[in-house]
Order: C-alpha cells, then sequence, then structure tokens
C-alpha cells in the first residue's frame, strides 16, 4: 500500500530532480563546446526549448510545461531573473537550471502545472 | 457490563444530532472543510475538537444529507456495531478513542470534492492575451520609469516587479486559471541576449502574454501563461 502511494505521489508530483538532468542533458547536447554567434542562436534556442519540452513529455506524467530559456552573452554585463506562480504548492513546481561555458551563460527554467 | 454502552448510545445520538443539525445548513463548503479536518487529525491522537470527527466518521459511511433525522437509524446501526468492541478500559488503553466515547477503529476518509461535469472554461472567462499584455507593459513602465541598473538593488527590483505583476494579473484572473509569471532583468550593454518559451498546453483554453520595456541602463522583460486547470 505504502509503494503504491510513493508511486502514486512520484507520478503526480513534479520531481525536481528528475526534470534537472533531463534538461541538462538537452542543454550539453545542443551547446556543448560551441562559442557565442549571433547567426546560429535562434537555431539554437529553438533545439534546446524543443528537445526540452519532448523529452519533458516522453515522462508521461499528467502535466503541462512551460519552458524558457535565455541565452546571454558573456560581456561583463548582469542578468536577474525572478518568477513568481500562483498555482497549487502541493502538486506544481519549477526548477531552474543555470549553464555556463566561456562565452554563454544559459538559463533554462522549466514550470510544471499538474492538470 | 453489556448495560453500558446503551445509556451512553442516547447521549451519542443525541450529541450527534445536535452537531449534524448544526451542519445541515452547508452542503457544499464542509466537503473541503471536513477533508482539511480529517488530515490535522492524523497528526493528533486525542485532539481539542474531536466532537466533529464523529459526523465525519458517518459521513464516508453514509450519503450526507441536510436531514439530520434521516441519519438517526444509521446513527444506531453502527453504534450497534461498535458497542461489542466498546469497554470502559478503552478510555485508557492506546489507540484512538472519541470524546463522544466511541471507539474509533479506521482512519477517517479522504473527502472528496463533487465532480462539476465541466470540461473547459464557461465562454467568456478565458485568459485574456491582450488584456494581459495591456496590465503588463502598464505596469513595467510605470515602475521602471527613470530606474538605473544596479548589480546590488537589481534583483530585489526583478522579484517586486513578478510579485507585483501577479498581484495585479490575480484581480482580473478567471476562475480556474493558474498562472506563471517571469521576469527578466538585465544591464543595457553591448551584449547579446535571446530570451524564447515554449509551452506544452491545449491552445483551446491556456496562452501566453510577454512585454518588454528598455532604457539606456536596463531591459526588462515579463512573461506571463495562463494555464487552464482542469
Amino acid at each position: 500500500m505504502q509503494t503504491c502511494n510513493l508511486y502514486y505521489h512520484s507520478q503526480t508530483t513534479f520531481v525536481v530532480d528528475e526534470i534537472t538532468t533531463v534538461i541538462k542533458e538537452a542543454v550539453e547536447s545542443t551547446i556543448g563546446n560551441s562559442s557565442y554567434q549571433h547567426s546560429k542562436i535562434n537555431q539554437w534556442m529553438s533545439s534546446i526549448v524543443e528537445s526540452s519540452l519532448s523529452q519533458l513529455t516522453k515522462l508521461g506524467k499528467p502535466f503541462k510545461y512551460i519552458v524558457t530559456c535565455i541565452i546571454l552573452q558573456k560581456n561583463g554585463a548582469g542578468l536577474h531573473s525572478a518568477s513568481s506562480c500562483f498555482w497549487d504548492n502541493s502538486t506544481d513546481g519549477s526548477c531552474m537550471v543555470r549553464w555556463e561555458n566561456k562565452t554563454i551563460y544559459c538559463i533554462v527554467s522549466v514550470f510544471g502545472l499538474a492538470i | 457490563m453489556a448495560n453500558q454502552p446503551l445509556p451512553l448510545s442516547q447521549e451519542t445520538l443525541a450529541q450527534f444530532n445536535r452537531s449534524m443539525s448544526r451542519e445541515a445548513g452547508l452542503s457544499g463548503p464542509p466537503r473541503r472543510r471536513l477533508g482539511s479536518i480529517s488530515t490535522r487529525r492524523s497528526s493528533k491522537d486525542q485532539s481539542k475538537d474531536q466532537p466533529h470527527h464523529r459526523p465525519l466518521f458517518l459521513r464516508s459511511m453514509t450519503v450526507p444529507s441536510s436531514d439530520s433525522s434521516f441519519l438517526s437509524p444509521n446513527v444506531s446501526n453502527s453504534h450497534i456495531s461498535m458497542g461489542k468492541r466498546f469497554s470502559f478500559a478503552g478510555w485508557h488503553q492506546g489507540g484512538r478513542v472519541s470524546f463522544s466515547g466511541l471507539y474509533l477503529q479506521q482512519p477517517i476518509q479522504e473527502v472528496y470534492v463533487e465532480n462539476t461535469y465541466r470540461m473547459g472554461p464557461e465562454p467568456g472567462c478565458h485568459f485574456s492575451a491582450s488584456r494581459t499584455q495591456q496590465i503588463l507593459q502598464v505596469t513595467l513602465d510605470s515602475y521602471l520609469d527613470g530606474v538605473c541598473y544596479s548589480p546590488d538593488s537589481c534583483s530585489q527590483l526583478c522579484q517586486m516587479l513578478a510579485d507585483l505583476v501577479l498581484s495585479k494579473l490575480k484581480d482580473v484572473n478567471p476562475p480556474r486559471y493558474k498562472l506563471v509569471c517571469q521576469v527578466v532583468v538585465g544591464q543595457s550593454d553591448k551584449q547579446g541576449i535571446k530570451v524564447a518559451s515554449r509551452s506544452l498546453m491545449n491552445p483551446n483554453t491556456d496562452n501566453y502574454t510577454s512585454a518588454v520595456y528598455h532604457n539606456h541602463s536596463l531591459f526588462a522583460v515579463a512573461l506571463v501563461h495562463g494555464m487552464y486547470f482542469e
């Protein structure tokens, strides 16, 4: 009975670790060792966001997802990102993944809302 | 010993009927309220609001009705079955004993809300992307007008903006819609930046909007998604 409840709980709540792994893989595979190139940015963005979303869909959980990606060139400028949400705390959640290399900062935030 | 349960049953019946008639007026809300009491109860064995638990136990067994007298035959039936296990010794032994004197065997079952059979938002109650965009733009313009970027204060500014936007949108938010609001504030330098978003949602009911503000020292991007909660 308890294992059933635990399984049900993991299937219907937002599990941050799982999502973080998925997102990190998506980012690494797209911009892994690349330098910032203005011409390729659109392509990278689409690729990161689409692959993240498709991987999240494959998890098969009853969630609606919002994936936001910010790519910033490392130039000494500062950046802040904040989010506030109106939802059900027990079932919904978010996670932010920061990734960087020598020339690029990448911030991916994922919001999962239970249906 | 066999006679002892009987006088108590009259008392408990009276108490139960009194508490039922108190709750008889409310039909919708108590379902949620009772549910919340049930979870609280699980952390304590004998809490002070024990009298309320009695009606909870029976609600899970019978169809709730506002007619308190209807339930009294059921009360007596259940009590007869409980009477066998009840004894005064039960008060001092471990386990759960209600204030009314009945030995409670099983935890209170979760009370579920009735099905509304609603498949989507009502017409006219959809998330309005255009109205939200206007609110976002006005908020950003008014709040960030003349503000200079500073690394110390901008993180707080960003969070404050996100909360402010959310509070403004909550006023106009249609029922059953969840909101996700994200604000990005950055220094306006000679760097390239791109913000993109994609979501898995139902295009018939859900939507998103964004607004951008730009001045000589900083830029801000606000992104709001409205998701219908089925």
